[in-house]
């Protein structure tokens, strides 16, 4: 089976350097036999990555120990669902997971515009064959999975071998968030290919802008969604394995998933003003290559060990291949930009700066800003070593600093922005749309002083997210209220009703309602206490409301590890509640660690209790206690921003089959008695 | 201003103005703010774990930390602040004794002073861009706008000329 994925890989790095010559020579000749095969060939290099994949997991699953990779991250007693994560527990695997998630995109989009776009979609082969074949390259012939165990005989030659038993997989990674927050992180990595292959396609075949986008908006919202997932699951597995009470320490592995995350969604944002507005055309060209080329970034820094890092397991040398496809990234994408940038002309004047447009631009100068100083923030110990020899720390406090401000203002544009009416908002407007939720906001930001709220970001970021929730939920109220009227349906039917008319905009206001969330749970963590104790049998220890009790301590051998446990009743204002088993985990085969956190959690606060192990002073168990407030609405809003992603995927349902059975003529006024910022039109707002 | 939108804004009031109850006010914490405060700007330095030595909770260690480096840091954080030292000082001593990689953040002096202006230099130069840029668009005459103007570059037939084959070669 390794012979079998290896011949696969060598078979996919054939058809894609076939997909891309032949995709060239097909836009210069326009031959039809030329353009099909080069799509065949394209569709032939996924199955063959799909083939090898398998044949990859086939050997974890067959416990083949003559494989190298294999023996390094798996063994016999791991759990068949963590032999699925094993894949990507290493480089190799890694970066043939991201060849393998890629095909699945590619496959799509040559299957699903196969009779489509025929001129354009040469060129978009070509670019989509260009990246495969730079991930082929290194799956092939850098850091292939199917390398064979070798080891130096008595003669000093390197003789292959099979062990018994393989090293088994990293603790770190035997949870099962790790299952799916790898492939959910990795679908967003790698989706941005398409619209990077649209964007970059449509600007060699001298398109005017608009097409494109129109052609990847649904790619570009599920890799943002996926990315979305991605990040809030790897939050969530810091925060319920790593032990340390947080979600997120702006590690740089971090900090390199979240940054294409943020020019994602500035793309998402300046985008609707290409299509309504047929402006900011240049702009948007250079946010989807500025993503995909933070994709590749996130993906160099994951694997390069050019920054230290918690998933320093997934380090190696393999920096220089990537440091060459994104210089030649950056080559090809100004090339042809030079070339053909008279075809992005922009078709409109901006009439007012109290407007959408100006929203849109203050949004991405805000999200771009945030962007360059992560990126700053990151890189930095990389630089000043360069240029004055000595490495400098920059930790999460620097981060905090610098992003919170920033933050903040693009939550206060999170409310101002889809109010404000394109072309121009009359004060009338400004007054109608604004004054409740701002005086809503203002007296929970004063009864937030009274309950003695001294923390002023938590303060400023409440009042911003019930001024923001006002609006999204104004917003949502008087449109219902109108189709209400004419329908008779309950208020609830008429907001569906309301957001399956215009998926686009009020699945954009669901993720907006959903970031208010995430800042809700951000902004409870200036409240977070903690507290430690070496604890013996009926020892108790207090954390705001609550006393723990340490009734026991077992330990329980399993299958791959043996368990550590600890007995802890809570009592919360001293009446029992619940018992929580907070574990430490002693890996057999690689004598590692790992702890598995006890959460008490409600949307109130997180009750989170860790077994740090046992005391080198005392000999007795420590239990550490944490109180992070407001943390499960964080979970919340990453859920409810999914949600609305996929909301604002679905089609728009016309009003007229709404309103079946009732003529055209109810229809009209509908729309007619609709306040001015509501807006039923099909379209994009 | 309809009869249902003091309703629905007294109930998102109370909705809302209920948040800060469920927030329990900030209680007694078992190092000295100070020490905690000091511990939070240098690194622990036991090489493995990368976290500020005051958080130090060690991924991966037998004990989920403080590790025993961080609590050394700590310790000797507790003597310079015994010693009545600024917080400046104390950093000072830790980067004599183990260089600038000890600072969890810049310090805001020398080289690592880019770091902390960076951001406002991008923001300011953003918000500069931004706001020529909005000028520029307001100021433009309609005809140097697309479609019809054209640029430089290519007449405003070629530009509709491209708009029209893009139409007609692809679909949504």
């Amino acid at each position: 089976m390794d012979v079998f994925g290896s011949f696969a890989l060598v078979l996919a790095f054939i058809c894609a350097v076939y997909a891309f010559g032949g995709g060239i020579a097909a836009i210069i000749t326009r031959h039809p036999l030329l353009v099909k095969s080069t799509r065949q060939a394209g569709m032939a290099a996924c199955c063959l990555i799909f083939l090898a994949t398998f044949s990859l997991e086939y050997l974890f699953f067959s416990d083949n120990f003559s494989i190298a990779y294999v023996v390094a991250h798996s063994n016999r007693d791991l759990a068949s669902f963590y032999k699925i994560a094993a894949l990507w527990a290493g480089q190799e695997g890694s970066l043939l997971f991201w060849s393998f998630l890629l095909a699945i995109y590619v496959f799509s989009v040559l299957v699903t515009y196969r009779n489509k776009n025929g001129e354009l979609m040469p060129y978009v082969g070509v670019v989509m064959a260009g990246v495969q074949i730079f991930f082929l390259t290194l799956n092939n012939f850098v850091a292939s999975p199917f390398k064979l165990l070798a080891s130096p005989g008595a003669d000093g030659a390197l003789h292959y071998v099979a062990r018994a038993d393989g090293n088994g997989l990293t603790p770190l990674l035997q949870y099962p968030e790790m299952v799916i927050h790898p492939p959910n992180l990795y679908s967003g990595y790698t989706g941005f290919t398409i619209p990077f292959a649209f964007a970059l396609g449509a600007l060699l075949a001298r398109y005017p802008g608009e097409k494109w986008i129109h052609l990847t908006r649904k790619w570009t919202m599920i890799a943002w969604m996926f990315q979305s997932m991605g990040i809030l699951l790897g939050a969530h597995w810091a925060y319920a394995v790593l032990g340390w009470g947080g979600y997120w320490g702006w590690d740089p592995v971090e900090n390199a998933s979240f940054l294409p995350w943020l020019t994602g969604t500035a793309f998402l944002h300046s985008v609707m003003m290409q299509e309504k507005r047929g402006m900011m055309k240049v702009w948007n060209v250079w946010l989807v290559f500025i993503t995909f080329l933070l994709c590749i970034l996130g993906t160099f820094l994951t694997r390069s060990g050019v920054v230290s890092s918690v998933h320093a397991f997934a380090q190696s040398s393999i920096g220089t291949w990537f440091v060459c496809f994104i210089s030649l990234v950056i080559l090809v994408c100004f090339a042809a930009y030079v070339k053909n940038r008279d075809y992005l002309k922009s078709e409109n004047q901006l009439d007012s700066i109290v407007s959408r447009e100006s929203s849109f631009l203050f949004n991405n100068l805000l999200l771009l800003v945030f962007t360059v100083a992560v990126l700053t923030g990151t890189l930095f110990p990389v630089f000043s070593e360069w240029i004055t020899g000595n490495r400098i720390s920059v930790g999460a406090p620097f981060f905090n600093k610098v992003t919170i401000p920033v933050g903040l203002l693009l939550l206060f544009l999170t409310g101002v922005g889809p109010l404000l009416a394109w072309r121009k908002t009359s004060t009338e407007s400004l007054k109608r749309n604004f004054g409740w939720p701002m005086a809503i906001g203002l007296v929970a930001g004063i009864v937030a002083l009274v309950f003695g709220f001294r923390q002023f970001y938590s303060w400023v970021a409440l009042i911003l997210c019930v001024f923001v929730a006002s609006t999204v939920l104004l917003e949502f109220f008087r449109g219902a209220k109108v189709i209400r009227s004419r329908s008779g349906a309950s208020l609830v039917a008429s907001a569906v009703d309301l957001t399956m008319r215009n998926t686009r905009r009020y699945g954009g206001y669901i993720v907006h309602m959903g970031m208010v969330f995430v800042f809700i749970g951000l902004a409870g963590a200036a409240f977070n206490r903690d507290t430690q104790k070496d604890m013996r049998q009926g020892d108790t220890l207090r954390i705001g409301a609550y006393t723990l009790v340490l009734q026991g301590f077992e330990t329980k051998p399993e299958k791959n590890y043996t368990a550590q446990r600890l007995l802890v009743e809570v009592l919360q204002d001293n009446k029992p509640t619940m018992m929580l088993y907070p574990e430490k985990r002693k890996f057999s085969t690689t004598e590692e660690n790992g702890t598995m956190v006890a959460i008490r959690s409600t949307l109130q606060e997180d009750l989170y209790v860790v077994f740090a192990g046992m005391s080198p002073d005392t000999q007795l168990p420590v239990v550490h206690a944490y109180l992070n407030p407001l943390v499960k609405w964080l979970w919340f809003g990453g859920v409810v921003v999914v949600f609305g992603t996929l909301v604002a995927m679905l089609p728009n349902r016309r009003a007229v089959l709404v309103l079946s059975g009732v003529q055209s003529a109810v229809v009209q006024p509908v729309t007619q008695g609709l306040p001015s910022s509501v807006t039923l039109r099909e379209g994009h707002d | 201003m309809t009869k249902a939108h003091p309703i629905a804004a007294i109930a998102l009031t109370a909705l809302f103005a209920s948040v800060p109850l469920l927030i329990t006010p900030a209680g007694a914490e078992q190092f000295s703010e100070r020490t905690k405060q000091v511990g939070s700007k240098i690194k622990c330095m036991c090489r493995g774990c990368d976290m500020p030595a005051a958080t130090c909770s060690h991924p991966g260690g037998a004990f989920s930390g403080p590790c025993e480096t961080a609590k050394m840091m700590l310790g000797e954080v507790d003597q310079h602040v015994a010693k009545g030292e600024t917080d400046e000082q104390i950093l000072q001593a830790f980067a004599q004794q183990y260089g600038s990689l000890v600072y969890a953040d810049p310090p805001k002096s020398g080289f690592s002073l880019v770091a902390w202006v960076l951001p406002s230099v991008y923001l300011f130069v953003g918000a500069g861009v931004v706001i020529l840029v909005i000028v520029r668009w307001r100021k433009r005459p309609a005809h140097e706008i697309g479609p019809t103007g054209g640029s430089a570059g290519i007449s405003a037939e070629l530009l509709e000329r491209a708009r029209a084959q893009a139409s007609r070669e692809t679909q949504d």
